[in-house]
Parts: structure tokens; sequence; C-alpha cells
């Protein structure tokens, strides 16, 4: 029940880029075909979920331990960034024809906060191990639904007469903020 | 030297003076944090407790023993203490005791201080330390309809919500995580504050 | 000497991370909830990135080209902390509303972007004056979306009452779907003040 809790408040409730605002930066880059949006938001899933059990096993393992709280920031981005590179050399290898759809994302995906911000989250909230990775589940899940959901509504923009100075990122956010004014609908759902 | 040596030296080298330059920031900083913290937590039992001029903190183990005097025993106890905040009027009397209280809601974990009268053994004052609930949702576990329903609750009270605390319509998580809370702070609280008097 | 102010004009105007180049968005979004939290963040990342791009200067040299990326990050992140840390001590309240973005400011891109593109090429002093440029077009634009939504949302401006007593406000302008909705329409409206620049010129 309680995994259930986090997963759904992960990808609805509390939604990663419509709610706690991480990940805009890609949410507005690449949202511009459902089919581009779809691989990224799955190549960032993955990477948060492999993120979040490392960035767990290195806070309760090694930071706390020995009491090197403060290095938290610095260690989290290096595993991320490790990480993200493993992640790319094992899809080269493995997976050829998903490398060629996901690769070009996987550097982006470095700085993409809700990844970092997701490992401190889990920190703070004291989550178990379990809890963590289906935490990183919900956050990546929901990550890519807003991606899609985005993608989506600008393909069809494509067709609609946007005044001049809106067309662009302009018209995408105001669209991004109907969406989260839709998802707001989700408050209080669990 | 080759590259890759010197690659490794570069990397290792900015690493380690990284980490001492952050060791140093944070023994600096590390023990104005704490101090701020504390001083925030004694200013909000003055809130919880009203009709104090003065606060003392009582450091209690669940096993009813007053572990403070032996930091290896302190050590090993760190984990189970319950702080537990005493509240003195101008003579010095005892008004009442505040402790905090945890547990999960939606967005995290939800803190609250609880204060508790001395003769009556009853709640006479709540507060949300912190929450990181929905706004405007989870959040309204910081009005006060929704608090009051504390007031007057003792130990033997059930505190569960759907028995004698009316959940917040639409935040039935967070209203069950305050009403947790105080439920297991209470129980550690008394159990202590009681023993270790 | 001329090449230093268009180093710090740069990233005031024409290269405006927020407006222009729109990186460094998700504190731009989540911490503008009033002016002062916006016009912090602001300053915070300035910091960041004055600092940053100073030593990765200094260092260019020395840092092999391999691992030039990891020793970015990592001084970036010894940045943050050192921000992180003093801010947890000296400024309590606002440390707890800016919570989760200043551990962020890592992967800010503006910072990353600038290190890799600016300063791990060019001297010491026009690093200094490109971060404190790019810093300053990040923070007025924060303190610009923050007021907004602040005097919309609260009827006040840097916590001062500005609309009279018991004006009605937009409750919603403090939640998600206002600071996106706040950003989407100033773009446009730079994307006209541009869009006129270029016609006079």
């Amino acid at each position: 029940m309680n995994l259930l809790v986090i997963l759904l408040s992960a990808i609805l409730v509390n939604n990663f880029v419509l709610v706690r605002f991480l990940g805009i930066c890609p949410f507005m880059g690449v949202s511009k075909q459902v089919e581009t949006a779809l691989g990224m938001g799955l190549a960032t899933t993955f990477v948060m979920v492999v993120a979040s059990a490392a960035t767990w096993l290195i806070q309760w393992f090694i930071l706390e331990p020995f009491g090197l709280p403060f290095l938290q920031n610095v260690a989290f981005i290096l595993v991320i960034a490790s990480m993200v590179q493993l992640v790319e050399m094992f899809l080269h290898k493995t997976s050829p024809s998903l490398y060629r759809s996901m690769g070009i994302f996987l550097p982006l995906i470095t700085t993409n906060c809700a990844i970092l911000g997701l490992a401190i989250m889990a920190v703070q909230g004291g989550y178990t191990f379990i809890e963590s990775v289906v935490f990183g589940l919900g956050g990546g899940l929901g990550f890519t639904l807003a991606l899609v959901l985005l993608a989506g509504i600008r393909e069809e923009l494509r067709f609609s007469d946007v005044p001049k100075p809106l067309q662009g990122a302009g018209i995408a956010f105001i669209v991004a903020g109907l969406l989260s004014l839709a998802f707001s609908g989700f408050a209080g759902l669990v | 030297m080759s590259e890759s040596v010197r690659m490794v030296v570069v990397l290792t080298v900015i690493a380690m003076v990284s980490a001492g330059i952050l060791s140093q920031v944070y023994s600096v900083t590390s023990g104005i944090i704490e101090e701020n913290a504390a001083r925030e937590l004694e200013s909000s039992v003055f809130e919880v407790l009203p009709g104090i001029s003065k606060v003392e903190i009582i450091k209690a183990s669940p096993q009813d023993r007053l572990v403070e005097d032996d930091p290896k025993e302190m050590r090993e106890e760190e984990q189970r203490i319950t702080l537990i905040y005493q509240g003195l009027d101008d003579s010095g009397k005892a008004v009442g005791y505040a402790f905090v209280g945890e547990a999960n809601g939606y967005g995290g974990a939800v803190r609250v201080l609880v204060g508790v009268g001395e003769e009556t053994n009853k709640i006479v004052g709540l507060k949300i330390l912190s929450h990181a609930e929905t706004p405007g949702l989870g959040s309204r576990i910081e009005e006060e309809t929704f608090r009051s329903q504390f007031i007057g609750k003792s130990v033997q009270d059930p505190i569960a919500l759907g028995k004698d605390i009316d959940s917040i319509s639409g935040a039935t998580v967070s209203s069950r995580a305050v009403s947790e809370a105080v439920r297991r702070g209470f129980d550690e609280a008394t159990a202590a504050y009681k023993g270790g008097n | 000497m001329k090449g230093i102010l268009n180093d710090l004009r740069r990233g005031l105007w024409s290269e405006n991370p927020t407006f222009r180049i729109m990186i460094g968005l998700c504190p731009t979004l989540a911490v503008t909830t009033s002016a002062i939290n916006g016009m912090s963040m602001g300053l915070a990342t300035t910091f960041v990135l004055v600092c940053s791009s100073a030593l990765i200067s200094l260092l260019k040299n020395l840092i092999p080209d391999k691992v030039r990326i990891p020793s970015f990050i990592i001084i970036i992140a010894t940045f943050v902390t050192i921000v992180d840390l003093f801010m947890n001590a000296l400024l309590p309240d606002l440390h707890r509303v800016l919570g989760l973005f200043i551990p962020l400011i890592v992967v800010n891109c503006i910072v990353l972007g600038r290190a890799e593109a600016y300063a791990s090429k060019m001297p010491v002093i026009n690093s200094i004056f490109d971060g404190l440029g790019m810093g300053l077009g990040f923070t007025w634009a924060l303190t610009l979306l923050g007021s907004i939504r602040e005097i919309l949302g609260a009827g006040s401006i840097f916590g001062k009452q500005l609309l009279p007593e018991g004006t009605p406000t937009l409750g919603i302008m403090g939640l998600p779907p206002g600071a996106f909705i706040t950003l989407g329409i100033l773009m446009a409206l730079m994307n006209m003040i541009a869009a006129r620049q270029n016609k006079v010129s």
C-alpha cells in the first residue's frame, strides 16, 4: 500500500515536472515530437531507477556511517554522471537499436535536475531501499507522462494560428500551465 | 607523465581539495545550523505551552533512564532518545511539557510539536514544525480548525483518524500523518517523561 | 576594457539565460513565488557562477581535456555546497524556502554551460565578468517573475503590501500553473521587444 502511494504520488499528484518543477529543460527541449519525447522519457526513467538505487547505497553505506553528509552533492552528481556513462556503454554493447533511439538523449540526462532532485528527496524523505527505487520509477514515469502529453499537444499546435511572439516557448509554457492546472485535480487522490 | 596518469592525478587532487574545503566549511557551519534549529524549536515550545517563561530540555531514553551523563551509553542510545521540552513558569514550577512527533505524509515527513499540560496530562497546543504536503490541500493541516481537534486529548484517547479526529477532505494521507505523529510521540514522551521524573 | 563590458552585457540581455537561451528553468519556475525568493536564488546562482568560472578559467591548462567535465562538476558542486551550508547557517528561513533548489544549482545548465563554453577557453577576468553578467541576467529575470507572481498572487512586493487590503488576489499565481503561464507570457513579451529592437537596428 505504502509503495503504491509513493508510486502514484510521484507520477500524478506530485508530478516531477508539472508540480515539483524538476526537469523543465528537457521538458521544453525535447517535447516537439511524441516519439522523441517517449524515447527521452524512458531513457530518463531507466537512469532514475538505477540512480536512485545507487545514491541510496552511497548515502546509507558511505556518507552516513563516515559522517560525510556535506559531500552529498559532490558524490551524488558524480555517481549520476558515471551511471549515465555506464548505461550508455551498456546499451551501446548490448542493444544497438535501443542505443540508436535513446543514445542521443543520454548525455543530456546528467544535467536533468529531476535525477539529482530525486536522489536528494529520497534521502530527505527517509525512504528505504525499495521505496527509493519505487520513487525513482514513479518519478521517471511521471516525467515521461508529462513529456509525452506536452509533445502530443505541441504536435497539434503546429496546425494552429498562434500569435507570432507566443510561438515556440511561449505557447509551450502556457500549455504546460494548463496541464499543471489539470494535474492539480489529482491532489487528494490517495 | 603519461596522459592517463595525469588524468587520474588531476581528478584525485581536485576531489581531495574539494573534500578538504567542504569539511572545513562544514565544521564551521554545522554548529551554527544545529544551534539555529535548537533555538527555533525552543521558541516553538512557547507557542504550544501558553503561559511559560522558560524551557528546559530533558533527554530521556524510553527505558526510564536519563543517559546524558554517560557519553558512551549516550552514543549507543542516541537513536532511541526522546527529547522532551519542559515548560516552566516564572516561579520555576513545571507548567507542562512538549515533544516532537514525526510520521510520513504525502510528500515526506510531517513533524509536529505538541504541548501537554503538567497536571491535566491533556494536549494544550499543537504546531506543525515542517511538512512537504501539497500546497492548498495537504498544507491545510496547518489550519486552526484541523489542529484544534487535538486539543484536550489525553494519552488514553485513541487519537486516530476516523475515531476522534476528522480528516481534511481530500487530504487523508496528510491528516493521518499528523494524527500518527501525535499518537507515536505522545506514547513515547509520556513513558519517558513520567518515568524520567 | 570594452571586451569586459561586452562580457558583462551579454548575459543581461542579448544572451539572457532565461528569456533568450532558456536554460536554468527549473529554479526559475519553482522558487519565484515571491520577489525576494527569486532574487535570493538568482544571487546564490551568481555567486556559484562567478566563483566556478574564475577557478575553471585559472585551471584550464592544468585539467586534461578528457576529464574536463567531471572536474568542472566537482568544482561547481563544491561551491554549491559552500553556499548551501552558509545559507543554512546564516539565513535559515530563506534556506527552507529555497530548499531542494539550492543543491540543484549543481545541475543548473547555466553554470556548467558557461564553464564549458566560455570559462574553459577565456582569460580569468573575462570569465569572471561573463559569469557575473549571466548571473545578474538570471537574477533580474527571476526577480521580475517573482515580483509579478507576488503582486498578483498576494498583493505585495518584497513582502510589502502594495494593493489595498482586501483586494481580491489570484491564489493560483503562487501555485505551479501560475508559474508556467506567467513565464510563457513574459517570454512572448521579450520576443516582442527583441523583434522591435531588430526592426529598429
